[in-house]
């Protein structure tokens, strides 16, 4: 089948008004679930699935390819407006959404966010069309050491998430570090750091110290000077939220912004293993290092935003690669989208292509529908999710209280998790009183494991021998980005020098 | 001063995490015979040794920052305690830490209905029976929308009859859902 066959066949499964019905139905589920806290993209397909029993495959695919999609970009509403992450992959959201929402531009803030989620899933779909077989084919050559390079990379963000306070930010990623070698080492099952605790056998969740950290933490603030209802600074203005949507001029000011996230989120969704957390950490990293104005990344930006926003939705776009034309899923959430779909007789891998074409065209034009549909109908649903903030914050802020203990209980069933929240919670506000960064021991938390796994398997494969594992010859991946690392991690303490010098002369 | 109370504890306690609890079990020895295998305790001890040296000079920088200081002293710190004892601040931390040890004795309900009373009031409401109200409704939503249409095990507590109070509930939602 040749590419404009494969193009039209897409068109002809999806263009149909029952068929945009249901991707509508679909969006509004997945926007929903994934701006809950604690119902993950993985979730939020796996609750879709029910409803897609008694449905031929190509409605299937296309309701669930839907679902997977719009749960992604949900997340963001949540951390924008109450700093809780929907799924962990808005996590970086919430630096510069929250600030924004704070100050009375919660419209604009979710605006840039699901256009910038758009642009994303819609840069990865057209990616997997067209690109699906030989971007496969590059990221198996990704190796541990390459693997471990990217990770790091993510890492270097460490030195600009506050220029003020730089060692406290390392102190704070490397206590993020520490907490992800918690419970049973994930190479060799040895038990560290446990402290004879069963429940930390298993490792610390990112899920309930997200949440603690940046939830709890922010009601625990709000308690002692008594916010009773948000001011028209914090964005109600006659008791009504401002609304207000990003203009033409903002959204072509961060067009490179979404250019490059966008690329960068489908190249890191592609990757085994790596998905959409890494892909928004990473993104967010690399705007704050090319930015002309790193200083205000964290103060509420727009940047801040489209690029974590652009990033994680084109990673799961990006997952969907490997996913369709390997049957190697890229992460948790396309798992569940692997079964889902086996289960609807899709037999993915290399012959997918030449056996059911239909359903591959399917599931691309489902993903460029469900993106230009998200924006319109993913709007309407953050409007009413702006509206909460309204309510005073003698309500507001025990509900907010209450989803984040839900979120937490119902990721692992443990009453545990909720425990380690609250734990996190008071963390929070001990990182605070002592200038740390609770963004960089999420950082920490959530790079941690990746990065001491392709480091140990990259060691194991050198043969010991760490030069050997960046070598130019046998790694020239990896030995152009740890070179870049180390570039992104000494920058900020050389570049002040540089200006000094230049100054003086 | 609490910002180098907690920067000495954090590097004792981490000291003592280094020489105790890195590895808390036998390495294979599998692992420990192959020269090429990066041993377990490896990558924390580094990570360990590189936090020590960064609150080493995390410390002196506080220390120096605050040269001269009057509050920057013991006295000043110990002062401050009774204050904190006192706050709404607190009152939410022990509410909060309350909530999540009771968790799965009480169960969803009653630790919803105790977080939004008590952390309501804690935030100034003054209308009681409206925010007894708004309790009831939102834990009914919460408990309606996440156990049962989401099917999020939420716990039903241990105590008989709020076990049964949950069941019950579960069970109308379980019917009504059933119906459509």
């Amino acid at each position: 089948m040749t590419m404009g066959e494969l193009l039209a066949s897409g068109l002809a499964a999806v263009f149909n008004p029952g068929m945009f019905f249901m991707v509508c139905v679909a969006i509004v589920l997945g926007t929903v679930f994934g701006a809950l806290p604690g119902v993950s993209a993985t979730m939020a397909v796996a609750l879709g699935l029910t409803f897609t029993y008694t449905m031929e495959p190509i409605p299937a695919i296309v309701f669930l390819t839907a679902i997977y999609c719009s749960s992604i970009t949900g997340g963001s509403i949540t951390a924008i407006l109450f700093k809780i992450p929907g799924v962990p992959s808005s996590a970086p959201t919430t630096f510069d959404g929250y600030p924004m929402a704070q100050r009375g531009e919660a419209g604009k803030a979710l605006g840039v966010a699901l256009l910038a989620s758009a642009f994303g899933g819609l840069v990865s779909a057209i990616a997997m069309f067209l690109l699906s077989r030989p971007l496969t084919a590059a990221a198996l050559q990704f190796g541990p050491s390459d693997l471990f390079a990217v990770t790091f990379m993510g890492l270097s963000i460490l030195t600009c998430l506050d220029s003020e306070h730089i060692l406290t930010c390392i102190i704070s990623g490397l206590l993020g570090l520490l907490l992800a070698c918690v419970g049973q080492d994930k190479m060799y099952a040895v038990q560290r750091l446990t402290f004879g605790s069963r429940e930390l056998l298993a490792g610390i969740d990112m899920i309930p110290v997200l949440i603690g950290l940046f939830a709890v933490t922010e009601v625990f603030k709000q308690t002692n000077p008594n916010k009773k209802r948000l001011t028209a600074e914090d964005g109600v203005t006659g008791g009504r939220v401002n609304t207000k949507m990003p203009s033409l001029k903002e959204i072509w000011g961060i067009k490179w912004t979404m250019i490059r996230c966008s690329v960068v989120g489908t190249v890191v969704g592609i990757l085994p293993g790596a998905g959409a957390t890494i892909a928004s950490f990473l993104c967010y990293t690399m705007e704050t290092k090319l930015s002309k104005h790193p200083e205000k990344f964290g103060t509420g930006i727009i940047d801040g935003i489209a690029s974590s926003e652009a990033s994680n939705n084109a990673a799961t776009g990006g997952a969907m690669v490997p996913l369709l034309s390997l049957g190697i899923p890229g992460g948790n959430a396309a798992a569940v989208m692997m079964s889902a779909l086996t289960l609807k007789g899709v037999q993915l891998g290399p012959l997918l292509l030449t056996n059911q074409p239909t359903y591959l065209s399917a599931t691309f034009m489902s993903m460029i529908v469900t993106n230009i549909l998200m924006v319109i109908v993913a709007m309407g649903i953050a409007k009413v999710f702006a509206q909460i903030l309204a309510i005073p914050y003698s309500y507001l802020g025990p509900i907010i209280l209450m989803l984040a203990l839900i979120g937490t209980y119902g990721d692992q069933m443990s009453a545990t998790s909720v425990q380690i929240m609250v734990l996190a919670g008071v963390l929070g506000l001990v990182v605070r009183a002592c200038h740390l960064n609770s963004a960089a021991i999420v950082l920490g938390l959530v790079l941690g494991n990746m990065c001491e796994q392709n480091f140990s398997r990259g060691y194991l494969m050198s043969k010991g021998s760490i030069p050997a594992m960046f070598s130019p010859t046998a790694h020239p991946i990896a030995f152009v980005l740890i070179i870049v690392c180390i570039l992104l991690l000494v920058s900020p303490a050389v570049m002040p020098l540089i200006k000094k010098a230049k100054a003086k002369k | 001063m609490f910002e180098l109370i907690v920067n000495i504890l954090l590097f004792i306690f981490l000291g003592f995490t280094f020489f105790t609890h890195v590895l808390e079990a036998a390495v294979p020895a599998k692992v420990t015979k192959n020269p090429y295998a990066l041993q377990p305790d490896v990558w924390p001890k580094t990570i360990i040794i590189l936090l020590e040296i960064c609150l080493i000079i995390n410390i002196i920088q506080i220390i120096r920052r605050n040269k001269g200081n009057p509050e920057f002293t013991l006295a000043a710190f110990a002062k401050s305690i009774p204050g904190f004892l006192k706050s709404r601040l607190f009152l939410g931390i022990v509410i909060m830490v309350g909530a999540s040890l009771l968790l799965e004795t009480l169960g969803f309900i009653v630790t919803s209905l105790l977080i939004l009373f008590l952390y309501g009031m804690l935030l100034g409401e003054k209308n009681i029976p409206r925010l007894a109200i708004a309790s009831v409704c939102i834990t009914l939503v919460l408990y309606i929308v996440f156990s049962g249409m989401l099917s999020v095990n939420l716990p039903r507590g241990t105590i008989g009859f709020l076990r049964s109070f949950a069941l019950f509930l579960e069970s109308v939602v379980g019917a009504v859902k059933g119906i459509f």
